[in-house]
């Protein structure tokens, strides 16, 4: 770690934040929030895949005192809960509430009441009558099959119509060289398909709004979200309110993983509700509400076909993606494109063919999920890339480290319009430290194991991007805002509406600000922001927070930084030019000293500084910025498993890891390891355990909102301390804040992949279907003994 | 129907339906929004609070139950402001990330010590295993109460 040590304040361990409010419970989450008088609101819910509303009766329900709005009262628009892409590659087939419902928990009427009793009397009490039931389409490539029902037939694309074909949402192919020569020259050949779960979020706090109506025709919303600006644009946009009158508030947020990328329906219908009842109005879905209501992993199903020469090199590579993106798109026409740059940025295939195909299904909407789509699409490179090794009869380790995009190459991790070079790369480094410490050279050969259980070592590299800039604008939206304001007192106010999911990204920008002035953390506020006094910020995802937050802050700084040292030289008559001048927090005086390097009299503290700059009408030291990275650098990942096999009851059980990561400069080791370890734990938890499973006749989710139906790992599940091991590489990204990268989805996506791996390697079996149950590894291994 | 008890120490009094649960007297009634709704059904732990010193899912607590018995929540164990070992070494291992299920595990944790004040790493993953947590794969929360056993070592409570 020589590289983080000429810091003083970066890759320090500093107790985080907002840790006191946590522990005491004093933390407010949207859940949380309780005004005076306000109404208590509850959805109707489709019960149906895919049926066609007659009519309402809601005369009953607003006997009871409620608050009634159904699908006639609410703007007729069609819209995309995610404004993250541009208008032109935007597809817009949602409504607030519908007459056609789509998926089983389709929104249709909402009700508000006094009390949760009594609206939930009152939702009871709407009678909807169904004029069409049809069949639910639940299998994408039933769906493409021209006789199917057809779930939209037009949607919205920017401001046009756009007919929708055999399910088909949106499409993109895209080749590189001559493909099929490339095959033809190609000593080993291995194709494979591939089909991935669909993961529910399971964030812990349920999605939840509430709306209050100010005085003047504004309204306030508190909700769960990463992007405090994208819900106000598009509450403005949807009801037709200008932005200046729709205030979005932070809250804390109880998890999210990508689940709330997009404004969860939830707000709008608080919205619609409000401003019908005029009184604030709070809608809290309950588990089972919100396992039905907007968001699971995307579900994809790929072909693969790799080639290799003898000297191990890859020479070809095809990649068909096919994405059951339930009922509506929230970011399925992107993910087309960047499912490919997962796929092209992990190898250097050579030639390369791509077909990418996002299919509606009536079952509910897909969204991003810790990797949007990355996790799916290394679990099934990753695998094959094993098999070509084991063919090739070489290491698979050696094997990746031959092929892999790494320091110097062309990444594209969003897709084909963004194109940049890796400046810095730890693989190597994590590849042979790993190795090391997990036993790679040492581990067992499936076929020499005897006994009940059998274990294995797998490996698995990944990476993500740090953020979605670029050098040009391209198809996603991607900048952040900050405001930094130096007090009077010399202590310094820091304004963003950039969300902390709990990752400690707010903590990584204090840090920042502390490191390029001098400042201690702790005369740092993150000040409690809305979207009334922020500046823009896209959204807390695609592990921008730090890369491309922190160095919005950085610059801000900066800038601040600038003028104090103007201001200073005011007051040190012979200094000539403020560069001349260093910041240096003092411990003694409990504050940054400016001064001029050998010349211990020429000296002004901070407050100082401040308080001249009050007194003397110089005015404040502040500074606005906003920022756009003009790359998304890859963060690597790779991650060595051992597991142990249960033959008798197919249990798999994870015995050992050894996690590496470059993230560049860490800046909070510990919140940095967290990352690491929850994204073991889910990507642990997407190979052999989750899936949402849905009746075939109904189209309804059996293991809908129980979480023992829904099993994801608890404490005793995952490997003990000793055997978790967290490395980190010692590289520098030059384009980011004091050297870092991101590492949320870096954390979690090779992690399904290292354990498909493992169990590879223990049984001798490949498995092509997420999760690996115990059904699933008795039945193979029963299959193999004949 | 009225009911009493003690409540973060302070006896209280609040009339309830028969059938509301405790969960929501404490959050709605008390304004006390640290005991977290996640589950609603017993399966997660974030509502998890001390009855009589027991850990007790409030979402599974009739509230008309608790009457002449004693509750805390994760708001009653700071006393004047200064932090008990287990929320200290929470935040000192890097344990909290979203929070919202770390109150259920700071209430497990202290009823754990109290139990149990050396626990085994096997004991306390054991413990905690009804708590969901989806953010840190427990491994900083099972530190964190490793850490909080030391300090129970130094200075039991109420020592």
């Amino acid at each position: 770690m020589g590289v983080t040590s000429r810091f003083r304040f970066i890759g320090k361990r500093v107790p985080r934040r907002d840790g006191v409010l946590k522990v005491t419970g004093a933390a407010k989450f949207a859940y949380d929030i309780e005004i005076p008088g306000m109404l208590y609101g509850r959805i109707f819910k489709s019960p149906y895949a895919h049926a066609i509303v007659d009519r309402i009766d809601k005369s009953e329900a607003e006997r009871l005192g409620a608050v009634v709005i159904t699908y006639e009262d609410v703007p007729k628009v069609l819209f995309n809960t995610r404004l993250v892409s541009v208008d032109e590659a935007t597809y817009k087939d949602w409504e607030v509430l519908t007459k056609h419902p789509k998926y089983v928990g389709e929104p249709i009427a909402a009700v508000a009441a006094r009390s949760e009793e009594v609206a939930q009397r009152a939702l009871e009490a709407l009678r909807v009558e169904f004029k069409e039931v049809f069949k639910p389409v639940l299998d994408p490539f039933e769906a493409m099959d021209p006789a199917a029902p057809k779930i939209h037939r037009k949607i919205v694309l920017a401001n046009r119509w756009v007919d929708v074909v055999n399910n088909v949402g949106a499409t993109l192919e895209y080749s590189e060289g001559d493909v099929d020569k490339a095959f033809r020259d190609a000593d080993v050949v291995i194709e494979r398909r591939f089909k991935t779960n669909r993961r529910y979020h399971l964030q812990l706090e349920p999605k939840v709004a509430v709306c209050k109506p100010e005085v003047g025709g504004s309204i306030t919303v508190w909700t769960t979200t990463q992007s405090l600006h994208n819900t106000r644009i598009l509450i403005s946009q949807v009801f037709g309110i200008p932005m200046s009158k729709v205030n979005v508030v932070k809250t804390f947020l109880g998890g999210a993983f990508g689940s709330s990328i997009h404004t969860n329906l939830v707000t709008l219908i608080a919205v619609a509700l409000c401003l019908k009842a005029r009184r604030p109005v709070k809608i809290a879905l309950t588990r089972e509400d919100d396992i039905l209501h907007d968001h699971v992993s995307y579900q994809m199903h790929f072909r693969i076909k790799a080639g290799a020469r003898r000297d191990g090199r890859l020479v070809a590579g095809e990649f068909e993606n096919v994405m059951d993106i339930g009922a509506h798109q929230i970011q399925a026409y992107p993910l087309l494109g960047t499912a490919l740059g997962w796929f092209v940025s992990l190898y250097k295939w050579g030639s390369i063919r791509y077909v990418g195909k996002a299919v509606y299904t009536n079952k509910v909407p897909t969204c991003a999920f810790r990797g949007y789509g990355n996790p799916q699409v290394t679990w099934a490179v990753e695998t094959v890339i094993d098999e070509v090794a084991e063919e090739l009869n070489m290491d698979p380790l050696d094997f990746r480290l031959k092929n892999y995009r790494g320091l110097g190459d062309i990444f594209w991790g969003q897709g084909p319009t963004v194109k940049t070079v890796i400046k810095s790369d730890g693989v190597p480094e994590l590849m042979r430290k790993g190795a090391e410490l997990i036993g790679w050279y040492r581990r067992p050969k499936p076929w020499e194991q005897r006994g009940r259980f059998r274990r294995g070592i797998g490996l698995a590299r990944g990476f993500h991007t740090s953020g979605a800039g670029g050098p040009i604008s391209g198809e996603v939206i991607d900048y952040t805002g900050a405001i930094l304001k130096v007090n009077e007192d010399g202590s310094i106010d820091y304004v963003t509406a950039l969300q902390d999911h709990g990752g400690g990204t707010l903590d990584a920008h204090v840090k920042i600000i502390a490191e390029e002035l001098g400042v201690p953390p702790e005369k740092i506020n993150v000040v409690w922001s809305d979207t009334f006094t922020t500046v823009y910020d896209v959204c807390t995802h695609a592990s921008r927070g730090v890369y491309v937050g922190g160095e919005g802050a950085r610059r801000a700084a900066a800038k601040v930084k600038e003028r104090i040292l103007e201001y200073a030289s005011r007051l040190l008559p012979k200094v000539v030019n403020p560069e001349a001048l260093k910041m240096e927090y003092d411990e003694e005086l409990d504050d940054v000293v400016i001064y001029v390097e050998g010349m211990p009299g020429e000296k002004v503290t901070l407050s100082e500084v401040a308080r001249t700059a009050w007194q003397r009408n110089w005015g404040s030291i502040s500074a606005s910025v906003s920022y756009r990275a003009t790359a998304a650098p890859p963060s690597f990942t790779v991650y060595f498993v051992e597991v142990e096999v249960d033959t008798e009851t197919g249990i798999v059980r994870p015995v050992k890891v050894v996690a590496g990561a470059d993230l560049g400069t860490v800046i909070n080791p510990d919140l940095a390891a967290g990352q690491i370890h929850g994204g073991f734990a889910q990507g642990w938890s997407m190979a052999v355990l989750e899936d949402v499973v849905y009746d075939p006749e109904s189209g309804e989710p059996l293991n809908k909102g129980l979480i023992t139906d829904y099993k994801v790992p608890m404490a005793p599940d995952l490997p003990a301390l000793d055997n978790f091991t967290v490395i980190f590489a010692s590289t520098y990204e030059p384009t980011g804040p004091f050297g870092a990268k991101g590492i949320g989805e870096a954390a979690a996506n090779p992690v399904a992949a290292a354990v498909a791996n493992a169990i590879a390697n223990a049984l001798g079996i490949r498995f092509y279907e997420l999760p690996i149950t115990p059904e699933k590894v008795l039945e193979a291994i029963k299959e193999r003994r004949g | 129907m009225r009911v009493r008890f003690k409540l973060n120490g302070e006896p209280v009094e609040v009339d309830v339906e028969p059938n509301e649960l405790l969960i929501n007297v404490l959050r709605e009634r008390f304004g006390l929004t640290g005991t977290k709704y996640a589950c609603g059904i017993g399966e997660c732990g974030a509502c998890t609070v001390l009855l009589d010193g027991e850990p007790v899912l409030s979402c599974l607590t009739l509230a008309a139950d608790v009457d002449g018995h004693e509750v805390v929540t994760v708001e009653g164990l700071a006393k004047s402001g200064e932090l008990t070992p287990v929320q200290r070494a929470f935040i000192e291992e890097g344990a909290v990330q979203c929070g919202y299920c770390i109150p259920g595990f700071v209430i497990m944790a202290e009823s754990l010590l109290r139990e149990n004040p050396e626990p085994t790493e096997a004991e306390i993953r054991d413990y905690i295993r009804g708590n969901l947590c989806r953010c840190t794969g427990y491994v900083n929360i099972v530190k964190a109460v490793k850490r909080a056993s030391k300090y129970f070592k130094l200075a039991p409570p109420g020592s």
